[in-house]
This record gives structure tokens, C-alpha cells and sequence, in this order.
């Protein structure tokens, strides 16, 4: 099965009742299995064929207000043109999923930059190795998405081509189990007419008691989910500033949820991921490299490669970037004496964004392992094992040297 | 087509409560409250950026979309996640601003029209991005100064004719467009009323003076929308299916352009040949529709 | 360094009147500061705007929270918003009110300057916007401003066509305003709050201080024809045995019932401060 089609699984073992997504290379036939299985019944779903990604977005968020579990899908470009409309989604805390089949922008190959770019909008995002992870992960999103302790909305990645087209056998779950798992969706916000009297009521109270938008916020009153459909007040200063608190703090409950979620699904259907990444072969390891989606895959070829010829290495593969797992990064930092990270993105007058993200972590370490930076795949470029070992072995040699340099190497020119 | 009503037949109850941070006679907060007393409780209203979502105290789930491009997007998700809880019978109704409609959002609304989604499209139509400080749209008519169409030694304010959007939403073939003028609640409601009955999307556009951007004194909100009525300018029409054509309104006889343009701030500086233009374009327009009055159209 | 806030209404040109000033000060060798306070304010909903005045360049980006003097652009602000919030002790205020120094309101440890800017825009410019009228004032009383100033300062702010109007309106103001008196003593008004524990929407609001005119029904000349309720904008209107009723907390008197009213039996009056 093409990871494209291990999508459209996940989606309707999901029960997702409203599509809505326009189509993109790599992205494309995930809508087109989608529209398959909703016309021949076997997903009793609303399919919206919309005119544009953020439409689809959109579409999603305000089905998702109303009571729809939602899904979209779209790459590169057309996760640009979205941009807009994730912020708002995440900000009306609509537990909405999106597949992003990773594409770089002016080439239609793979890489990171596009759903990275996208990492201020307040989205989950989680990265996936093989075929029957995305599978699993589509249905793990959903729960981590509707758990009232984030109710976020999720993006789950695989890279276009790589996966997307690329056929491997997948094991799907049985629908049964499934719904054991996953519970139907049901939406927080007051939308019918014969209620709305009765929370606006709640609402007022809620204010004419003094309390307003500087007060802590309570994740899920009543009266809070007012002040995200409709505007508030805004009061003196227009102080908005603690919606961003409380959506950060809702990020953060979302690593134990993120957790959770992974163990539960293991115990019900044998696999799991790791919560948020995933430790190979790292046990003695002196070096690690840390990678995300299918770099892993030739990852685990090399490191298997080097631990043959006896060098102690291990890979950490990272499966949330958001929420960013310093804390288990810390751990790991501990306990090895270099880090190689593996970018397969860039932000352009910085560098890679994992390597910083991994670099941020650990500055309050007191002892630090030296992390070194690689850009490898950018615009889909081939990444083979051959070039993952010579990296690991670069960053097994730093060990012991002497002061280190911040540059990152390119792999493959 | 819709059956003629009389303002006694208006409904008794308010959909919309009192006390509003609207400007001092502002047509679009007639127009809300009109709307909404003639759909009744049982619908969900939808807004994108515009002076609205500042104003209206309206009792049915509000939602102010976070999109200004995607008013069409959010009242699609809606009305179909109303479907998916099985809460079909309640109406999306659209309160979305000329901008909102022939700009930012005429991509989306395109699009829900050829979908044929099942929601009700209004579109207040005060002629600029009032919202903004009176930015012109493409919905400004010729000649108007706005704060982007300055009337100036190089500019004699828009250049540009209005864009129809009633007439390119007919063209979509959806089951109803109507226009309508905040001075004629009557026809207003009475369309209202027949849409509302009808399944898939339905598209009004209703003429809403802003005494603000418009440079008017707000006691004349009502006036000069009759006149725009009167004079040919704003005709009241409704189409069914995108092909009968019917004009709601007949005056015997227009009223020159001139009285409604004469006390608006944004044609003061308009000059005779300017304003004979300007009769000129509405008195052929108006011939136009009178000859497809009741007809097949397209 | 001197710090003022203005206080008005959306449409009376508070934010117009801190730019004039600002520029005008400027253009007598000093450093000012102008920050308007954006929002969804529309015309008649209360506003606020900053200005600071110094001889050196200017470096704070906060808002105005303790003012060396506050300016009030309209008579009926003072009993919905505090004016005089954080006002320096000894400050001053200036305020747009028509009756006896003594009744406007505003008491304390502060000076109250007053003028009647009201009736000097309706009778210069012909509409009520008090902008120019009280900086106008603002010169008399404060000394921290030339007339000849402000009037150049007008160039740059206003539509060459009311640029006249408006300079002999600060004019008028100028020699209608008397010296400030000490307000320790006087009676104060009690400040009703609403704006800041409201949610913006969904909630009614009393517009009652919006208005400078209010409609008066004569029950006798109506004959319940509903034309008012209908076009009513703040729903504020209502049919009571047939005969129209108005709320007075909802109307902001734009004057469409009156104009709309067919008998003539709506007619508008001045609002008594």
C-alpha cells in the first residue's frame, strides 16, 4: 500500500464525516482515494470539493465548531497558501487533522520546509517513517486532537514521493478495534439555536462577575469557548496576550497526551512509536544522530551498518516537533557524547531548524554533548545510507576534539 | 418568487438586541436586524472582517470567521457539519460585507455557488472597506471618493464602474438572488422569507448607506437609499435559478440621479457632465432590465 | 516632560486633535509624541488618545497612564468613563461643558477649565465635532501652545475646505474660555463603568451618552404606522398600544425616526447636560 492510500485508511478507520481538500502533487490521490470510499459508501463522510487549500481549511475548522470530525490534506505550496487559515483553526482550538505529504517549494520532491514553516501556528505536528506509520499515526492524531486536555489541532507528515508513492505492505486495524480506540467526536462549542440563550446567559455572568480576559484561563468553561467564537472585549491595552498563554499551555499537556495516546494505541494494536521520539539502538551509544520522517528508515540501515563494525552509535528518531521534546532530549544529552542532527529543511540566514531547536534544549546543560549540524534531501535530493554512516562517523569523531564549530556540513553538495 | 408583504406583516419579535457600537444611523445594523427577524431564531450567523462583527447583538450562534476571504469556507463547513449532527432546518446566514463578497471573498463565493451549498448569502453593501477608515472597493461606484480613490487635481475619485455581483452570481446558476435596499423592508423581508424556504445557496445584496463613509448626516441613512431605489440606481430585483428575471419595484417614473448624489459627501465634487454620466449609465440600465422584466434570462 | 490624555467620542476627533497639537508644539521647537488608541471604536463610542510634550526626544512607547492634564472633548464622558483616572495630583482638566464650572461633574485635587465646545463647533462649523474648539481652549489655558501654532498645524490634518472654519473655531474657544478653577470643592458625578467588564459583543450596551439630540414622540400625532420601529437601527424603538415608544438607554439620536416619521410626530431635542 502507497502512503498516500495508508492516509485515506487512517481517515475512514477514523470515521472522519467531513472532507474537505484540494488536490497537490504529492498530496493528490489521498483525496482521490478519499472521494472513493465516499462514493461507494464505504465512508459515510461530507466530501467538500472546494476551490482552494484555504477553503479547505477553513471548511474544516468551522465543520469541526459544528460537530464534524475533520480532515484535509495538501503539500508545499498549497500548505503555504493555508498558512492563514492554520493559525485560525489552532486558535478556535479545533481538533482538525491534516496529512501534509511534504513537498519543497519550486520542486515537487520532498522536504521539510513546508510543514516547519508552519511551526509558530500553534498545529501538533508529527513526523512519520514508513507507510504503516502514517496509517497509525492518523488515528492516533485524532485522539490526541480531541483529548480535552488539548483539543489542538494535528498535522501528521510523510514525505511526498518517498512515502506518498511509494508502495510497502501495511497491516489495517480492524474497524471494531478501532472505535473501541477512538470515540466519536463531539464539538465544545454551543452552536444551536435553542441553547444559546441559556450559554449566553453563562457568559455574561462570567463577566458581570469582573472576570474577563486577564483572568487565568480554565481550559474548556463554557464561557471561555465564547471568547473564541465571538470577539471579546477589548478592554484596556486590547489585551489579548493570555490566549497565547493558554495555547501554550495546552501544547504542553499535549507531550503527556502525546505519550499516552502512543502507549494505548501499542496495548490495543502492537505498535507504537515512542510518544514523542524514538530511541535506536542508543542504549551505550556515544553518538546519536537525531533525524525526522523517512531519514529514520535509512537511519536504522546505518546505524545498524556502523554498530557491525563495533562503533557505538544509535539514532533518536524524532516524531513530535511540536510539542519539541526538550526534556527527552536532555535525557539522551546525558547520556551520549555527541549528536548529529540531520536537517531536512532550512530556514534560510539561520539554519537547520531541528539542529536549533536540538541546540536551544540543551543550553542549560551543564555538561554538553557537542552537536553537530547536516543538511541532507533538500528539494527531495537522494539521501542514501552511504551518506547517513559518513555523518554518523563525522559526529562520533567530534567526540574528544577540541573546540567545535557551529557550521553544518552539506551532504551531497 | 417572493409574495408581496406589507410592514405590518414584519414580525413582532427581535431577533436583535438594543444597544449597539454601530455609528449613529448606520444602515448595515438595520439591515442585521432585519435580516435576522425575518429568518427567525433557528439560524447561525456568520461574519468575516467587517464593521458587523463590531455591532450586531444578534440571538442566534454567532461566528466571527477568522477568515476575511473565507466567509464562503466557514458557512460550507457549517451548514455541513449542521447536516452531519442532523440540524438541516437550521439556516447559515452569511452577514458579510461588500469587500467581503466582490474582493477578498469572491474566490470562496464562486466556489459555494457552484457547489450549490445550502446557505444564505447577504451581502451589506456600504460601497468601500468601511471598517478600515472608506477604502474603495470594486463595489464603489464610478466617481466616488473614498481614501484610496482621493478626489484630487489628478483624480476625479473612482475610475472604475461598479462590479454587478448579483448579476455574476445569477450566472452561477444558484436557486436565488435578489437585491435589496435597507429603505424597503418590506421587499426585503418578503424575500427573505421565500429564500429562506428554498435548499442550496441563495444570495442577496442589500444597499446599506453609511453615513460615516459616505459623508451624510445619519438622519438621512433611509433617504438616501430610497432615492438610490427611486432614481433607477439601486434597482430590487430577484432571480430564480439563475434565469427569471423579475424587477420588485417599479417606479412610475425615476427620480434624477442627482437628488441621492447630491447630498452624499463622496460625490460632492461631482460636476454636471459627471452626474449626466452617471444618469445617462442608470437610465440605460434600467431600460435594459425593464425589457426582461418577467422574462427568461441568459 | 508633560503628559496629556484626551478623552471623546469616535467622530469628534480626539486623534485628530493630539496630531495638531503634537505638530504644533513641534513646530515651536519641541519634541511631542501623538498616539492615538485604536480599536473598533465607531463614531460615538468612547476614545481616548495620547500626547507628550518634551525637550528632548521622546523615548517611552507606553501609553499615557499618569497625566500631567486631561482634555475632555465631550460633556457627558464623565459619567461613563473615568477622566480623570491617574491624574497627577494638582493637574488640570479641560472639559467641553456648557453650565457653571462648578457642575461639570469632575472633583478633586485638580483644576477644571471649561468651554461650551459644543455649541461653538455647531454654530462655526455646523457640526458637533469639538476637536479644534477645545484645543482652542487647550492655548488659553495652558499656555503651552501659540493660537498662530495650531492654526498652522491645522494645514497638515484637515481638509483644505474646513480648514477656515476650524481655526476660527479654536479662535472663539480661545477667548471663550476662562481661567481654570481649583476643584477640590466641587460636586462629583459618579462614574458608571461599562465598557471595560463587557464582553464587545452580544451584549447590550447603553448608547444614551452617544447622542447630542434625542427624538420625543408626541403620543396624540402618532398613529402607529411602525415606519420608526422598522428603521430604528438600535432596535430601541417599540410599539406600545399601538403607539411608538422609544428606550432611551439604546438611542443614540441619529434622527431617522424623525425624518422618517410621516405626521410628524417625532421631533428632536437637544440633549440637557
Amino acid at each position: 500500500m502507497v502512503g498516500n492510500k495508508a492516509v485515506a485508511y487512517a481517515v475512514k478507520l477514523a470515521r472522519a464525516n467531513l472532507i474537505a481538500a484540494y488536490p497537490i502533487t504529492p498530496q493528490t490521490t489521498i483525496v482521490e482515494y478519499l472521494s472513493e470510499f465516499v462514493a461507494s459508501g464505504e465512508l459515510p463522510a461530507e466530501f467538500v470539493t472546494v476551490e482552494g487549500e484555504i477553503t479547505a481549511q477553513l471548511v474544516c475548522l468551522s465543520g469541526s465548531i459544528a460537530g464534524a470530525r475533520a480532515f484535509t490534506a495538501t503539500s508545499g505550496e498549497g500548505l503555504l497558501y493555508m498558512s492563514h487559515a492554520l493559525h485560525h483553526t489552532a486558535r478556535y482550538w479545533a481538533p482538525v487533522v491534516m496529512a501534509v505529504a511534504n513537498r519543497s517549494v519550486r520542486t515537487m520532491q520532498p522536504d521539510h520546509t513546508d510543514l516547519l514553516a508552519q511551526r509558530e501556528t500553534g498545529w501538533i505536528q508529527l513526523y512519520c517513517e514508513n507507510n504503516q506509520e502514517v496509517l497509525d499515526t492518523g488515528i492516533m492524531a485524532y485522539k490526541i486532537a480531541e483529548d480535552d486536555r488539548v483539543r489542538l489541532p494535528v498535522a501528521f507528515a510523510l514525505d511526498g514521493y518517498v512515502l506518498s508513492f511509494t508502495a510497502e505492505p501495511v497491516s489495517i486495524p480492524e474497524q471494531e478495534k478501532v472505535d473501541g480506540f477512538l470515540k466519536p467526536f463531539k464539538s465544545k462549542y454551543p452552536v444551536l439555536p435553542e441553547t444559546w440563550d441559556a450559554e449566553l446567559e453563562e457568559y455574561k455572568k462570567h463577566w458581570q462577575q469582573g472576570k474577563g480576559i486577564n483572568e487565568p484561563f480554565t481550559p474548556f468553561a463554557g464561557d471561555e469557548n465564547f471568547s473564541h467564537l465571538t470577539m471579546v472585549s477589548w478592554g484596556k491595552g486590547h489585551d489579548l496576550q493570555w490566549r497565547w498563554r493558554a495555547h501554550q499551555e495546552a501544547m504542553m499537556r499535549a507531550k503527556k497526551v502525546i505519550k499516552e495516546v502512543d502507549e494505548e494505541y501499542g496495548r490495543l494494536f502492537g505498535r507504537s512509536y515512542g510518544g514523542l521520539l524514538e530511541e535506536y539502538r542508543c542504549e551505550d551509544a556515544e553518538a546519536v544522530i537525531v533525524v525526522m520522517g523517512t531519514l529514520a528508515s535509512t537511519s536504522r540501515v546505518a546505524v545498524d551498518n556502523l554498530r557491525k563494525q563495533g562503533k557505538r552509535v544509535g539514532l533518536v528518531k524524532l516524531k513530535s516537533y511540536r510539542p519539541f521534546p526538550s526534556e527527552e532530549m536532555q535525557d539522551i544529552a546525558k547520556r551520549v557524547k555527541a549528536i548529529g542532527v540531520i536537517d531536512r529543511n532550512i530556514s534560510l540566514g539561520e539554519g537547520g531548524i531541528v539542529y536549533g531547536s536540538i541546540r536551544s534544549a540543551l543550553y542549560d546543560q551543564v555538561e554538553k554533548p557537542k552537536v553537530l549540524g547536516y543538511y541532507a534531501g533538500l528539494a527531495g535530493r537522494e539521501v542514501r545510507v552511504r551518506d547517513i554512516e559518513n555523518a554518523t562517523e563525522k559526529t562520533l569523531k567530534a567526540i574528544g576534539s577540541g573546540v567545535m564549530d557551529s557550521t553544518a556540513t552539506w551532504i551531497g553538495g | 418568487m417572493s409574495k408581496k408583504m406589507s410592514i405590518r406583516d414584519l414580525r413582532k419579535e427581535e431577533v436583535m438586541w438594543p444597544g449597539n457600537p454601530a455609528c449613529q444611523g448606520c444602515g448595515g445594523s438595520i439591515i442585521g436586524r432585519l435580516i435576522f427577524k425575518a429568518l427567525g431564531r433557528n439560524s447561525a450567523r456568520v461574519e468575516v472582517a467587517s464593521c458587523a462583527p463590531g455591532f450586531m447583538n444578534i440571538r442566534v450562534p454567532s461566528f466571527f470567521g477568522p477568515a476575511f476571504e473565507g466567509a464562503a469556507a466557514f458557512m460550507t463547513g457549517l451548514a455541513r457539519g449542521y447536516k452531519i449532527i442532523g440540524r438541516e432546518d437550521i439556516v447559515v446566514a452569511g452577514l458579510i460585507g461588500d469587500g467581503g463578497t466582490a474582493d477578498i471573498g469572491f474566490q470562496g463565493l464562486s466556489g459555494a455557488a457552484e457547489r450549490n451549498e445550502n446557505v444564505f448569502w447577504f451581502t451589506y453593501d456600504n460601497e468601500a472597506y468601511m471598517n478600515t477608515g472608506g477604502q474603495r472597493s470594486s463595489a464603489t461606484p464610478e466617481f466616488a471618493s473614498t481614501s484610496t480613490t482621493p478626489v484630487a487635481k489628478m483624480s476625479r475619485g473612482k475610475t472604475s464602474e461598479k462590479k454587478n455581483v448579483p448579476m455574476i452570481l445569477a450566472l452561477h446558476h444558484v436557486p436565488y438572488v435578489a437585491t435589496a435596499s435597507v429603505a424597503y423592508p418590506e421587499d426585503l423581508t418578503a424575500k427573505i422569507v421565500y429564500g429562506k424556504e428554498l435548499r442550496g445557496f441563495r444570495y442577496m445584496h442589500i444597499n446599506s448607506p453609511c453615513p460615516t463613509g459616505w459623508g451624510t448626516d445619519p438622519k438621512d441613512t433611509i433617504k438616501i437609499a430610497r432615492l438610490a431605489v427611486e432614481s433607477g440606481l439601486w434597482p430590487l430585483y430577484e432571480i430564480l435559478d439563475g434565469r427569471h428575471f423579475k424587477l420588485t419595484y417599479k417606479p412610475r417614473e425615476l427620480k434624477p440621479v442627482s437628488e441621492t448624489l447630491k447630498i452624499q459627501g463622496r460625490f460632492r465634487h461631482l460636476k454636471d457632465e459627471e452626474i449626466a454620466s452617471i444618469q445617462k449609465a442608470t437610465t440605460e440600465n434600467w431600460s435594459r432590465l425593464l425589457a426582461i422584466d418577467g422574462k427568461d434570462i441568459f | 516632560m508633560i503628559e496629556i490624555r484626551f478623552h471623546g467620542r469616535g467622530g469628534q476627533g480626539a486623534v485628530t486633535a493630539v496630531k495638531i497639537l503634537a505638530s504644533a508644539i513641534h513646530l515651536e521647537g519641541k519634541f511631542t509624541q501623538a498616539i492615538p488608541m485604536y480599536g473598533t471604536e465607531r463614531r460615538g463610542a468612547p476614545v481616548v488618545a495620547f500626547c507628550r510634550i518634551d525637550d528632548k526626544r521622546i523615548r517611552e512607547r507606553d501609553l499615557v497612564h499618569e497625566p500631567d492634564i486631561v482634555v475632555v472633548l465631550d460633556p457627558l464622558l464623565n459619567r461613563s468613563v473615568d477622566v480623570t483616572e491617574g491624574l497627577k495630583a494638582g493637574g488640570l482638566v479641560i472639559v467641553n461643558y456648557p453650565g457653571n464650572i462648578k457642575d461639570t461633574g469632575l472633583a478633586g485635587n485638580f483644576k477644571v477649565a471649561a468651554v461650551d465646545a459644543t455649541k461653538i463647533a455647531l454654530d462655526v462649523i455646523g457640526r458637533p465635532i469639538t476637536n479644534t474648539a477645545i484645543l482652542g481652549a487647550f492655548a488659553k489655558v495652558t499656555g503651552l501652545v501659540k493660537l498662530e501654532s495650531l492654526a498652522e498645524a491645522v494645514n497638515g490634518e484637515l481638509p483644505s475646505r474646513i480648514i477656515a472654519s476650524n481655526v476660527e473655531t479654536m479662535k472663539r474657544a480661545y477667548e471663550a474660555t476662562t481661567a481654570p478653577a481649583n476643584a477640590s470643592g466641587f460636586r462629583k458625578t459618579d462614574v458608571v463603568k461599562r465598557a471595560s467588564t463587557q464582553p464587545l459583543i452580544s451584549y447590550s450596551r447603553v448608547v444614551s451618552d452617544w447622542r447630542i439630540s434625542h427624538p420625543v414622540i408626541d403620543k396624540n400625532a402618532c398613529v402607529g404606522c411602525k415606519r420608526c420601529w422598522v428603521y430604528c437601527p438600535e432596535t430601541a424603538i417599540s410599539l406600545v398600544d399601538g403607539k411608538a415608544e422609544i428606550n432611551y438607554d439604546y438611542c443614540k439620536g441619529c434622527g431617522i425616526c424623525n425624518e422618517e416619521c410621516l405626521v410628524g410626530a417625532i421631533k428632536m431635542e437637544r440633549e440637557e447636560v
